[in-house]
Formats: structure tokens, sequence, C-alpha cells
């Protein structure tokens, strides 16, 4: 299984942004973030000591619609709970988000939308902490389609979620709690405890919790773990930005 | 010393990468947080990060903090050394712009050294100001104040005030920072102050076309000035701002910042 691909801060006048690409799904998505920023008119009237986050999430070449509304309220919700916006500078400010899918198959009108989600989720994930936005955790997500049969398919393209019977988004924290859990299609209680098991073993490899609390992230069926990888992106990132620091020490 | 810490947000502090000394209480500074472990036999405490970065510890301060993306907007902070840019002169105030997307801030028509309503500087639009951020004020629409004297002694400290000439070159806020410390702790070390050798060496090499100016703004702006470089005058300075872009856009080992300014100013025929 081939991992993601991804490169943070490839716009200069945002102050964060990152490109992420999914082999198995074919998504591109470019995503900047703007913080603190000052928003037009008083959106603050309801929580005057926090941060307003907004998300807009614009396809490459159709005007958006129903469908990137819909998963802008969910990445918001999700976004709003660990953006601390009650840090210093953030209060009563707003953060922007803003995707663009800038390849990959097009969602036509009233296809799932859950196939895109996880790439969304991690567009904006690097390109919030490529902004230095303060976070209570970082997260990593995946989408697992069943079909008739029962058969999970990791991250399905266009074609093969238009044939299953259920599709099933997951996002987990860097703890491993589970963050978000959106389904589709019918589906019973074994299948969505197997698909969590999948999911968990996608994004945190199969866990191997030492005394100590710490992780281990192994190598299976599914690659590198996408927790890793997106960790490993980041510190990449920071090695580059800050090897005359490193390099010295 | 041990290796460099990477962390992201959630992850906690390893407790042996904090400063031993128990003397003074331990400072936490940005992109960090205290939480507490609610447990039912001993309750402790976690420092966890909020922003990703590399941990940077003071032993003499006992102070930790997170070193965050270098190439951040500038948001004003009191006490932050800036280049402004006068926008419009209002009877009280001078308005200037600190970054164009911000909003613009207010430098005082007085607050200069040994200014009266007599003899204050009449700035013009697009005049460059060296300046200090007074305050920055709270919450949403607040106004930024600068100032070009220190309040309690009435002197322009490190050189505030108009700056007359030159250029202005555009660097990331990253290495602006580096640029200061580099330049506030004037010790000899062979590898430079936060890995920057290349004004120690510019300085060297421009000697003899009559040496050169530079002031950095915390806002990522540099200005440059060779006044007495005679012929040599604009050739320096744009030699100047050229070996800055260049090792903002690159990661440059001393070794190779040193080659950087001989190759520049080689190409740009000044005689060192």
């Amino acid at each position: 299984m081939v991992g993601p691909t991804a490169s943070l801060t490839p716009l200069s006048r945002a102050d964060g942004s990152a490109s992420y690409q999914c082999p198995s799904t074919g998504s591109n998505i470019l995503g900047s973030v703007n913080a603190p920023i000052e928003l037009p008119g008083r959106r603050d009237a309801l929580k005057p000591e926090d941060a307003t986050v907004e998300v807009f999430v614009k396809p490459g070449t159709a005007p958006g619609g129903v469908g990137e509304r819909y998963v802008e309220g969910i990445i918001k919700n999700m976004l709003g709970k660990l953006i601390l916006g009650r840090e210093k500078g953030y209060a009563r400010r707003g953060v922007v988000i803003t995707l663009a899918i800038v390849g990959g198959e097009s969602v036509a009108r009233g296809d799932s939308y859950l196939t895109l989600l996880p790439a969304l989720l991690h567009t904006s994930l690097l390109a919030l902490l490529s902004a230095s936005v303060p976070l209570s955790m970082t997260y990593s997500a995946t989408v697992l389609a069943v079909d008739a049969s029962g058969e999970i398919t990791r991250e399905p393209s266009v074609k093969e979620a238009a044939a299953a019977v259920s599709l099933h988004v997951f996002a987990f924290s860097s703890n491993g709690h589970l963050l978000l859990n959106e389904s589709e299609g019918p589906f019973d209680f074994e299948t969505w405890e197997k698909v969590h098991q999948r999911a968990l073993a996608i994004c945190h490899g199969t866990v191997a919790r030492s005394s100590d609390g710490d992780v281990a992230m192994a190598e299976d069926v599914d690659g590198q773990p996408l927790e890793g990888a997106l960790r490993e992106a980041m510190e990449e990132k920071i090695q580059q930005d800050y090897s005359w620091k490193i390099d010295a020490a | 010393m041990a290796s460099p810490l990477i962390l992201l947000p959630g992850d906690e502090v390893p407790s042996e990468y904090l400063p031993s000394s128990n003397s003074a209480p331990l400072r936490l500074g940005a992109g960090l947080r205290l939480l507490s472990q609610p447990s039912a036999i001993s309750p402790s405490h976690v420092i966890s990060a909020t922003q990703p970065g590399l941990l940077s510890t003071d032993n003499k301060r006992n102070a930790v903090s997170i070193l965050s993306t270098p190439n951040r907007r500038y948001v004003p902070t009191p006490g932050d050394l800036v280049i402004a840019q006068i926008h419009h002169s209002s009877p009280d105030y001078f308005h200037c712009m600190i970054t164009p997307q911000a909003p613009q801030a207010l430098l005082g028509q007085l607050s200069f050294e040994g200014a009266t309503k007599k003899t204050r500087p009449m700035l013009k639009q697009g005049d460059l100001v060296y300046a200090r951020v007074l305050s920055t004020g709270l919450g949403a629409g607040a106004e930024v104040e600068l100032t070009c004297v220190n309040p309690a002694t009435g002197r322009a400290d490190g050189g505030l005030g108009p700056l007359t000439g030159g250029m202005v070159f555009d660097v990331s806020t990253g290495l602006a920072a580096r640029l200061i410390k580099a330049s506030s702790s004037s010790g000899e070390q062979q590898d430079g102050v936060a890995g920057l050798v290349v004004l120690d060496e510019l300085g060297k090499k421009l000697e003899k076309a009559g040496g050169f100016e530079i002031a950095v703004g915390r806002n990522g702006k540099v200005w440059v000035d060779c006044a007495n470089g005679g012929d040599y005058a604009v050739k320096a300075t744009v030699a100047i701002g050229r070996c800055l872009s260049t090792i903002d856009e690159h990661e440059l080992s001393s070794t190779d910042q040193r080659k950087l300014v001989t190759r520049i100013l080689r190409d740009m025929k000044i005689e060192s």
C-alpha cells in the first residue's frame, strides 16, 4: 500500500497551507489556513471568548453545492473541538480554512462525499499545523467501503464507493480515541465493529501498547499507519526549517 | 544536550528534556500548556504541546518553549522592533503600515527623541521609521501603537527613529528573528550566532567599499544603507539584499554562506 504524499507550506501568502494526495482515491487537495484574522461584522456574539472556525470546500471545476456544505459542516464541527480558540490572540478572531479539490475523480451531484472526507481532514490538519494554530491533538482519518459480500475496501474510488453497500469514515486522535464516525448506507453492529477495527489499524497500525504508554507503530498489510505518515511529513518540514539550529546542537 | 525533539500538538514533553535546575519555577513559553492528569491515586501534571515545532530549552532562565514554523505572518507583540512605513499623517499621529495586510498602526507625532510641537520630524507618505511596538491593545479591532523613543528615558535606544536613504528588503519573519538574535549577541563564534555568518562576512568584505548600515524589523523587513559607498553604494546595497533573500530561500550552512557572499560580490563586480 502506497502512503499518501503531502507537502507543507506550498503557498507563500497564506499563513499556513498544505497539499495532500491520496494515492488510492486519487484525490488531490490544496488547503490554506489564515489565522488569527479579523472577521468582518460581528459573528462572535454567541461565543465571545472563543475563536470562530470557518471551513470552505471548493470543487475544482463545478460550483459548490449541497455536498460541499455537508462536508464543511462535518469538518467545522470536528475542528472546532480541536482548535484551542481561547489561546492568546485567538478569542473573537477567525480561523478560516479553505480546501480546494484540485485533482482526482470529481464527485458528481448526488454521489457520496464521504470518499473525499479523509483527504480533506488530513489537508486541513497539515495546513493548521503549518500555520501553527494551537491544537489540542492531531488526528488521522480513513474511509472504508463494505460491499454486498461483506468485504472491506480501504479508501475506495468513486466507482467502488457507488457499488458499495455502506461507507464509513473514521477519524482517530493521536491518542487513539475515536473522534469522528460518519456512516452511509445500511449495516449492522457487527459490520461496524469490524470496520472500526480495520480503520484503527490503518490509522495507528496494529496497536502494540507497551507498559509505559508508548504506541509502537508496526507495518502490516496496510503499510505505514497514516498517523505516522502525517507526523513524518511535519517532522521533515521542521527539520528542514530548523536545520541551522539542529545541526549546531 | 539530548538530541533535538520535535513535537506535534498533543504530545507530552518528556521530563528528561525539561531544564533540571529546581531553584526557580519552570517558565512555559509559546506552544506549551500544563495539563493535569486526573488519576485516583496520584494526580499528576504533564506539559503538552499545542503547536508543532522544535522544543527549545533555556537553562539559564529555566524556560521551555516551542519553536514553530518560521514563515508565519507577523503578529505584533509589545517590545518588538519593526520597520514601519508612513501611510498618512493626522494632527496627532502618523498612520503606519507594519505589514500590508494588517490594519494601520499609530505612531505619535511626538514620540521621537527630543520632539516637541515645533521640532517634531515632518515625515511624508512612504517614509520609513524604525520603531518599537508599544502596545497592541486587547481584543478584535484594537489599534497597535508604535514609539520611536524609550518612554522611560526619552532616548531613542538602539537606533530608533526615521530611516533615511537606503532600501528595504523583505525576508521571512523567521530569518528576521535570526538576524536580530545574531546582531544582538556579538560573541565571536566560528559558526556565527543562530547559524548566520553572512553579516560578519559582508562586513569584512565591504569594509573597503565604505561599510554598510543595517536595521532589522521583526515584521520581516531589512533596511540596508551604504551611504559611504560612493560609486559602489547602489551595487553593495543590492548585493546585501540578494545575499539575504538567497539565504532565506535556501537553507545554507556557514561555509555556503561565505561562498555565496564571495560569489554575489564577484557577480556585482564589487572589489573586496
